[in-house]
């Protein structure tokens, strides 16, 4: 009977039950993604060319799983407040306590399990897509990487299942030791905050120098090794908890004392913060976690992407060169966006190879200043020079030797003729054309099928790269890994992100709806409620978006020593944040909709 | 209507359900007013349609048929910001569950109708100050809901009612929750208000007793106007024997 009743309490809060269940499915899924990538032993081998990277998934499992043990802990205590009124009512009805702990044991191992197991399925299905979808536009090939990984699924299922197991345990204790009443009338509990000035100061002065301490440590990842990522990670968190908690709720209160409070709902909207100041405490700081982690790992991943490109081009002036040309190389070329180009005519005799003067006089060889001094390094700048001085110079530089190789022992020697004499010197003719695109990433796809042609046709040791396209696939095998990993994981924490501050909408979601109807009752214009929502549900956007993008900035110092001169973790990083803050920002726009449908009291209609 | 008089409900119907469906007429042509100044109760059993008048007079619903003037305003005709403002400026309301915002000090609570209106914060605190004094709640002001009796609440939501001087101030079962001294101490307070700031009242209630502090009582019965006594000069005890004099022979 009891059983029926429990399940007829379900189905009345189904929609709510849903949110919750697909939370959950969410992150278990999210957790899959990343088990997939973190226990993949062979994968992290093959791709991990950088000892610092197995360090990186190191870090992100504990932080996963730590993410996880709080978001777990959220959604419980969601559905707990989502029950007690119903299992108090059962006990006042006359359900034995140990009845009433049985049902409350099995509901929450029950979701849990259901959650677990679609969240897997639905991982495999995210893996499969995510995987697919990133490689193919990334360009890039990960060894032993498949979505169906057997332990990620069992390290997946173990921890959650074992999550949802002490969730069980202690909704049981919780419940079985709360009296009926109290269980009845939580709704209507309020807590107020007080300041306590010195309590207050000294938070805040712990949480800047916990703050420093892990910004110090991310900075220093080459002196401290393996510590200073866990370092790091705790002493971020707890300083921006407590940092949070000494100057929210300081900020308010002294807000409320001014002027500006007291005008429209102002007044309403601080006393709903003041109210809540605790909860969202904690749900801030996560967020802002779960904020960096998403950027800083899609801004290593993007900066990678972009700069693999900048770093090959300031090893070489042309991207490649092609030898006696073939009608379908000459249609691939014809379908790169070339910046420059030029063709040269070799004769090769014994250990020398002859070049027509004429012919570089018409066309000189383009040099790039970005392969000899650092500071044209990110900004190639491409020069020419006379034919004298080339003779001496540029004509002994491995891009121009390279248009010749002759064998693992190095080049052919060059020699310049005049038209007369190249016209007559034996040897077997050789035409080379060198091509510059101007963006590597963007004909990746053409270039690579001409690189394949050309390394068919002329087997190169493999130790000679001719032209920036072969250092950007070299690169590419040895970053590419890191690459992924950014923006698989920046994904990931996004998609965690946003379930985490979905459960605010929900938590706060039933409390509010009876306030606004109080409001409404009162005589407040829609869309003054309408603004006051925008506004508390935009400060809890803003302030872990602003912490997040103070931990990224201070954390990219920890990928200084992956991503060494030219590249820089800070390059270019301005469009990656104006993306991402755009996304948030959609994000937002969503939360509130959602927020208003949910809340704002409807108009009476006939 | 002349100008004396702050309600003026004409032929009122509500009918609940669509067309095709099964209708439920709630109201059935209800014709009364209210004088300024006057303290009127609304009684009747459970299902008479007192909360639904209520709920029309103070446009949180919308009548099928007829017209409600308050004060001036025909507020069958108003939509949207007019109606949000017609409450909040002419209407004070006191409800039986309180409608405290329990995020809210006292304080806060009772600012809030001036805080809508954008008054400025020196005449919010002089007027919260004298409604307090007034009510003599002073003490509670810095405290939240969560901290106070039902009575005090009550108080508390009276203050908020009248603070910004509606033209009527209109109550649906306000001492339901309330035991009997709290209760007596609101409506002592009610007729005070009534008195001294010549405030119109209109209160809903099915309780002889509350109803007893009225000036002028109307009976509702499926939807009608069923009957109507005055207390006159007669004293509150004998106007509360007349009261359940009516209601025992008005339920028969």
């Amino acid at each position: 009977m009891l059983g029926k009743l429990a399940l007829a309490g379900i189905k009345h809060r189904r929609r709510d039950y849903l949110v919750l269940l697909v939370g959950l499915t969410m992150s278990a899924a999210i957790f899959y993604m990343f088990a997939n990538l973190a226990t993949n032993q062979a994968f992290i081998k093959a791709n991990a060319v950088v000892s610092q990277a197995s360090l990186i998934f190191g870090f992100g499992a504990v932080l996963l799983i730590l993410i996880t043990i709080v978001y777990i802990m959220y959604a419980n205590s969601f559905l707990l407040s989502m029950r007690q009124h119903d299992y108090g009512l059962f006990m006042m009805l006359g359900a034995t306590r140990k009845r009433v702990g049985e049902l409350v044991f099995l509901e929450t191992l029950i979701l849990g399990t259901l959650a677990t197991a679609v969240g897997i399925v639905l991982g495999l299905a995210m893996s499969q897509f995510l995987v697919g979808l990133l490689l193919d536009s990334l360009g890039l090939h990960l060894a032993h990487l498949s979505a169906f990984y057997l332990p990620a699924i069992v390290v997946t299922g173990v921890l959650y299942v074992g999550l949802f197991i002490l969730a069980s345990l202690f909704n049981l204790v919780r419940l079985t030791r709360t009296t009926v009443l109290k269980l009845l009338h939580t709704d209507e509990q309020a807590n107020q905050p007080v300041i306590h000035p010195f309590r207050q100061m000294v938070a805040a002065v712990f949480g800047v120098l916990f703050l420093a301490v892990g910004y110090w440590a991310m900075a220093a990842i080459t002196d401290l090794e393996m510590t200073a990522i866990p370092l790091a990670l705790v002493t971020i968190t707890i300083g921006t908890y407590l940092l949070f908690r000494a100057t929210i709720l300081v900020i308010i209160q002294g807000l409320k004392k001014t002027r500006w409070a007291k005008k429209h709902l102002n007044g309403f909207l601080l006393g709903q913060l003041n109210f809540r100041v605790y909860n969202y405490t904690r749900m801030l700081t996560i967020v802002s976690l779960l904020f960096a982690m998403a950027l800083g790992a899609i801004t290593v991943g993007s900066g990678y992407h972009r700069q693999l490109p900048m770093m090959a081009n300031s090893l070489g002036t042309y991207t490649i060169a092609v030898h006696n040309k073939t009608a379908q190389e000459q249609r691939l070329i014809d379908q790169l966006n070339v910046k420059h180009q030029a063709t040269y005519t070799q004769k090769r005799q014994g250990k020398v190879v002859y070049y027509n003067a004429a012919e570089l006089q018409r066309q000189p060889f383009e040099l790039n200043k970005g392969t000899t001094e650092a500071k044209y390094a990110t900004h190639p700048k491409y020069y020419t020079e006379s034919l004298k001085q080339f003779k001496k110079g540029g004509s002994q530089s491995l891009d121009f030797l390279s248009l010749a190789i002759r064998s693992k022992q190095g080049f052919y020697a060059p020699q310049f003729l005049s038209a007369r004499q190249f016209a007559k010197q034996p040897g077997k003719t050789v035409t080379v054309t060198t091509v510059r695109v101007k963006d590597l990433n963007q004909d990746r796809r053409i270039l690579k099928r001409l690189n394949k042609l050309e390394l068919s046709r002329f087997a190169q040791p493999a130790a000679m790269t001719v032209g920036n396209y072969q250092s950007y696939e070299l690169m590419s095998g040895f970053f590419g890994g890191l690459e992924f990993m950014g923006y698989f994981l920046g994904i990931a924490f996004l998609a965690m992100l946003a379930s985490c501050l979905m459960f605010k909408i929900l938590s706060g979601a039933p409390g509010d709806q009876r306030r606004y109807q109080m409001l409404y009752k009162v005589g407040v214009r829609q869309k003054l409620m309408r603004t006051g929502i925008a506004k508390e549900i935009g400060i809890l956007f803003l302030i872990p978006g602003i912490m997040g993008v103070i931990d990224v900035l201070f954390g990219l110092q920890m990928f200084k020593p992956l991503m060494q001169s030219p590249m820089s973790p800070y390059l270019g990083i301005g469009s990656i944040f104006a993306i991402f803050i755009g996304l948030y920002a959609i994000y937002y726009v969503i939360t509130l909709t959602l927020y208003w449908r949910i809340v704002l009291p409807k108009a009476p209609t006939d | 209507m002349t100008t004396n008089t702050v309600v003026d409900v004409h032929n009122l119907e509500k009918t609940y359900g669509k067309a095709n469906e099964r209708q439920y007429r709630a109201l059935k042509g209800l014709n009364f007013t209210v004088a300024a100044g006057e303290f009127v109760g609304i009684m009747g059993a459970s299902g008479s349609g007192k909360t639904t008048l209520l709920n029309m007079l103070s446009t949180l619903d919308v009548p099928t048929r007829g017209d409600v003037v308050v004060n001036g305003h025909d507020v069958t005709k108003m939509r949207g910001n007019q109606l949000a403002d017609f409450r909040a400026q002419e209407v004070g309301f006191i409800f039986q569950d309180f409608n405290l915002l329990e995020s809210l000090t006292a304080e806060e609570n009772i600012g809030l109708p001036l805080a809508l209106k954008g008054t400025s914060s020196r005449v919010m605190d002089q007027a919260i100050h004298e409604v307090a004094e007034t009510l003599s709640i002073a003490d509670l002001l810095p405290k939240y809901p969560s901290e106070l009796s039902g009575g005090q609440k009550q108080r508390v939501a009276a203050a908020r009612a009248i603070v910004h001087h509606p033209a009527i101030l209109m109550g649906d079962e306000p001492t339901g929750a309330l035991d009997s001294t709290s209760a007596r101490d609101l409506l002592d307070l009610l007729t005070t208000i009534n008195q001294k700031q010549k405030m119109s009242v209109l209160l809903v209630t099915h309780d002889p007793f509350s109803a007893s502090f009225c000036q002028r009582i109307l009976f509702i019965k499926d939807g009608q106007i069923g009957s109507e006594i005055k207390r006159g000069d007669q004293d509150r005890s004998a106007f509360y024997q007349q009261i359940l004099n009516e209601l025992g022979t008005f339920n028969e």
